[in-house]
């Protein structure tokens, strides 16, 4: 049997590994916070005598308890104050909940919804990332830096803004029987598809996009005259050199609406 | 004039010596429960509105009114300590009847209303006066309502009680053995009340002495005084400095007294002993180690098992907690599976689990909790105890501070003790009948909360279903239970260690492969 000196298991273990479940006995100090209703009811039944409280103002003051049990909202980049655990649930499901109308991924912010649709559902925005542009923003609300690849975001949210390498922002989904079926076609399908695929190293797997729209979309760009400043060739399939800083200012324009 | 009446002493107010108008306009009064009330409910010190004696005058109708205009009770204060002013000063015939009245007009003043004058009777200029009056050989009258005077003053705020400290040594002579009972037990009141506001003052009562004498006002069999005195030394022992717990356990008769008075004191005695050793068995592990070898421990679990007063079983309960926390002597020598003492006490602390007092219930799941984490045996006289039923019961229903001790109940049953580090080993029968039992809802109602340490508690559980299941029952449990929505959750969460569980539970369990087998 273990002891540890406060209610925390304070087990040494490696940090890739679980922190299983470990019994151990758990001491609290006197003034421990586990310990102050109760030591409310001594006093409040000590004076209630001397003080004739009626059931409803011991109920009131037994309940003030409760009510100030604040607790702060742990989603990143929250905060907010919440009165009691009760509160909190609420909280979670009207701020943080915005789901996506395509797939059903649910995401804390709207801001973080939003970027998840272009990433996932848009084919613009898969074709513009195919052509090299800097897409994927950080997802640090005023950080503001975009980079070209799902991985080297993620390389980014490891590095600047010491995200977990265990973190992905697109979570592979769980699908239904029916759909988990129909995945591992389509599965097999993209794997074809893959080797006309754009330079992007998007290591998760199905995205909603249909790939021959991206093609097509893709292969329209491709006849828009460049702007003076840039190379006009344009290429596919795998780089091994950095890629291309290619903005096309008929292109800019039309995004910009 | 007090007269010598022969009427027993009794210390709890009165049938009700207010008349009904006045009741009526209390009850008023009391019904808005502003945050200065709050505050005074919730202090460690008590006012005292009747005198420890049986000899004072009870105040009578006249003297409860409690509108009282404020500006007139403040002008009445401060010439009352006027006339104590010039009574002390006074050396002529009749001086110490003339002491004794001034003193009892500002002691009925200080002790009328729930929020006595004390701030405008320190302004006068009272506590030098009260002090002399406690000087060595008054007459016993004067010394009891100088230190009733004092003890109210102390009952409040913290400055207010902080103004005491001319008096402190005075206070303290006069609970030695030399004292009469009253005024010993009124000093040792005032100086309850003293201890009872702070750290600081705390180590300068126990530096000026006051251990000793307190200790042995507790060694008679009964009295009021012994327990005024029990009351008054668990607030001069709550530390947080262990120091004055040790020496207490080290006096001369004290752990003696403690069986004695838990063995045979009434409810209100015992409880008042029962605190002495809730703050004995936190703070010193040396008392801990000298109480878990004697009968106390017995005497605990008698107490808790019989009695139905809340006040009691508060102090009883948490001293076995902290008795069970504190030392393994007691889950490994005393509560061994076969004795009978175990048994009783699981059956004690079911009936805790039981009651509608959430203190009890809460602090009752705790101690239960770590008699769980000890051997296997315990683990499966638990489980096999009346206890079971409540423990899925309150998982499922019951307010979130008392599920989260449940929760810990529950995982303790289904994991082996620990053996090093990694991983330990499941009990799987117990594992596998509480999660048949739908406990799993329950744990996952803990991960969705906002309490990190519910948090954690939740993923663990999940770890050891997904884990201890047989045939993938636990990964269809979970995800018929929102586990997996639940566990994304942690996603955006700030804290990395439950988004590392989190995701490596998901990432092992719920991966590319999960379903395409089936």
């Amino acid at each position: 049997m273990m002891m540890v000196d406060n209610h925390l298991q304070t087990q040494t273990q490696l940090q890739s590994e679980f922190q299983y479940w470990l019994p151990v006995r758990r001491r609290f100090g006197p003034d421990d916070p586990f310990f102050a209703s109760g030591n409310i009811e001594r006093e409040l039944l000590a004076k209630q005598i001397a003080l004739n409280l009626t059931e409803e103002e011991e109920q009131q003051l037994r309940n003030l308890e409760d009510e100030y049990r604040e607790v702060f909202c742990p989603i990143v980049g929250c905060g907010a104050r919440l009165r009691s655990l009760a509160e909190f649930e609420d909280h979670y499901n009207a701020r943080h909940t915005a789901c996506c109308s395509v797939c059903s991924r649910v995401y804390p912010t709207s801001r973080l919804l939003g970027i998840h649709i272009s990433e996932a559902h848009d084919s613009f925005f898969q074709a513009k990332a195919a052509r090299g542009y800097a897409m994927y923003e950080c997802l640090v609300e005023g950080c503001g830096v975009k980079l070209k690849s799902y991985k080297s975001r993620h390389q980014h949210l490891i590095d600047k803004h010491n995200f977990p390498s265990s973190f992905e922002f697109f979570k592979k989904s769980r699908p239904s029987k029916k759909e988990r079926i129909k995945k591992t076609q389509r599965k097999q399908q993209q794997q074809q598809l893959q080797q006309h695929a754009t330079e992007d190293e998007e290591g998760s797997s199905p995205m909603q996009v249909e790939e021959e729209a991206l093609n097509g979309l893709v292969s329209a760009l491709s006849k828009l005259t460049p702007s003076d400043s840039s190379p006009s060739a344009i290429s596919f399939g795998r780089r091994h050199t950095r890629g291309l800083a290619f903005v096309p200012r008929a292109v800019h324009r039309e995004t910009k609406k | 004039m007090a007269d010598e009446s022969a009427s027993t002493p009794r210390r709890d107010p009165i049938k009700n010596p207010v008349g009904n108008v006045a009741a009526q306009r209390r009850r008023q009064l009391a019904v808005t429960v502003g945050r200065e009330r709050r505050e005074a409910m919730f202090r460690t010190k008590r006012l005292c509105r009747v005198g420890v004696s049986s000899d004072m005058d009870v105040p009578i109708d006249s003297d409860m009114i409690i509108e009282e205009e404020q500006s007139i009770l403040e002008a009445q204060t401060s010439s009352a300590v006027e006339e104590l002013k010039l009574a002390v000063a006074f050396q002529g015939k009749g001086a110490v009847q003339r002491k004794v009245n001034a003193l009892s007009e500002l002691r009925r003043l200080l002790s009328r209303s729930e929020f006595p004058p004390v701030e405008i009777a320190l302004k006068s200029g009272a506590i030098p006066l009260l002090a002399q009056c406690l000087s060595f050989g008054s007459q016993d009258e004067q010394l009891l309502e100088a230190a009733w005077c004092l003890t109210n003053i102390a009952a409040g705020k913290p400055e207010e009680t902080r103004a005491l400290l001319p008096a402190l040594p005075l206070l303290i002579a006069h609970i030695g053995e030399k004292s009469s009972l009253p005024v010993a037990e009124q000093c040792a009141w005032a100086l309850g009340n003293v201890a009872g506001e702070g750290e600081e003052l705390r180590h300068i009562l126990l530096s000026q002495g006051a251990l000793l004498p307190l200790a042995k006002m507790m060694l008679p069999n009964k009295g009021s005084t012994v327990r005024t005195a029990a009351w008054a030394l668990s607030n001069l022992i709550k530390g947080p400095d262990p120091k004055a717990t040790t020496e207490l356990i080290k006096i001369d008769g004290v752990v003696d007294a403690i069986l004695r008075h838990m063995r045979k004191s009434d409810d209100e005695l015992a409880t008042e002993i029962a605190w002495v050793v809730v703050y004995l068995s936190a703070l010193s592990t040396i008392a801990t180690s000298v109480l878990v070898k004697t009968d106390l421990l017995q005497l605990l679990v008698e107490r808790l098992a019989s009695s139905n007063s809340l006040q009691l079983l508060i102090p009883v309960l948490r001293s076995l907690g902290n008795l069970i926390a504190g030392d393994a002597y007691t889950t490994n020598a005393v509560l061994v599976v076969g004795h009978e003492i175990t048994d009783n006490i699981i059956r004690a602390l079911s009936k805790c689990l039981k009651s509608e007092h959430r203190v009890l219930k809460k602090e009752a799941a705790w101690v239960l909790s770590n008699i769980a984490a000890g051997s296997v045996a315990h683990k499966q006289l638990i489980y096999k105890s009346e206890a079971l039923p409540l423990l899925l019961q309150l998982l499922s229903t019951a307010p979130f501070d008392i599920k989260k001790e449940v929760a810990y109940i529950v995982g303790n049953l289904c994991v082996a003790p620990a053996e090093g580090s990694g991983r330990s080993s499941l009990i799987s029968d117990h594992l596998v009948s509480f999660v048949r039992s739908g406990c799993l809802r329950g744990f996952i109602d803990l991960v969705r909360s906002a309490d990190i340490e519910a948090a954690r508690l939740g993923l663990q559980f999940m770890e050891l279903v997904l884990r201890g299941m047989p045939n993938g029952e636990g990964q269809q449990l979970v995800e018929k239970e929102d586990g997996i929505d639940a566990m994304e959750r942690f996603q955006f969460h700030e804290n990395e260690d439950l988004r590392n569980m989190a995701n490596q539970l998901v990432d092992k369990y719920f991966g590319e492969d999960y379903g395409l087998d089936h």
